[in-house]
């Protein structure tokens, strides 16, 4: 799965520290999940996606391999 | 996330401490052997004596040992413990899958490391390298836990 978590971030204004706090995990967590190394609960997810105000699909994507 | 089995992350330094404590202790004793036990006390023994054959086992017996070695890997153990099952100062999900990641990496290299072991090492010296794989579980979870971590923590954007 990809996403665009970091030009949302870049939009907003936000750095990893501030989004990770907004949402109550840590930076690594945002970190990892920006590389594409960590998929995260549909929960975080759904918190990301309220904090930014869009839809999921519009956050994070399928890719050829899922 | 609820993981409700993880020590409150006050308790992380101390098992940082007992854990450290123990595995420098643990080098010097295997490196530099004692002349003798540095404490002899009075212990309950469940098991003893296997060594003379099964009919002369002892049971429940109070015996006169050295627990030098016993109090080095009770620190290396406890300690280790305390610091793999405390919380992170912010403990969430990646945390959560990380600990459990690492948990199954340590266990699956610590049994390829032993196969190794069973086919490369024998006899008395086999039993001597197994008294380090009782710990290995733990420390390979330790180092690759905190590594993936300090890993993720260095890269900001």
């Amino acid at each position: 799965m990809k996403n665009n978590i970091k030009v949302q971030r870049a939009i907003h204004d936000m750095t990893q520290a501030d989004l990770a706090e907004k949402i109550g995990v840590s930076r690594q967590t945002i970190n990892a999940i920006e590389k594409n190394k960590y998929v995260p609960s549909t929960v975080l997810s759904l918190k990301i996606a309220r904090l930014f105000s869009k839809p999921l699909e519009e956050l994070f994507f399928l890719d050829e391999t899922d | 996330m609820n993981t409700n089995y993880l020590l409150p992350n006050k308790y992380k330094s101390i098992g940082w401490i007992l854990f450290t404590i123990g595995i420098i202790s643990g080098l010097f004793s295997y490196f530099i052997p004692m002349e003798k036990e540095p404490i002899q006390t009075k212990v309950l023994s469940i098991l003893n004596n296997f060594a003379a054959g099964p009919n002369e086992m002892e049971y429940f017996k109070i015996i006169e040992a050295g627990i030098g070695f016993e109090l080095i890997l009770l620190s290396i153990i406890i300690g280790g413990l305390i610091v793999g099952f405390t919380r992170e100062k912010i403990e969430d999900e990646f945390t959560y899958k990380l600990r459990n990641d690492s948990l199954v990496w340590a266990i699956i290299l610590n049994y390829l490391v032993l196969i190794v072991l069973v086919l490369f090492v024998h006899s008395f010296t086999f039993i001597y390298v197994m008294t380090l794989n009782i710990l290995t579980p733990l420390i390979f979870f330790i180092l690759r836990f905190n590594f993936i971590q300090l890993r993720h923590r260095s890269h900001e954007e």
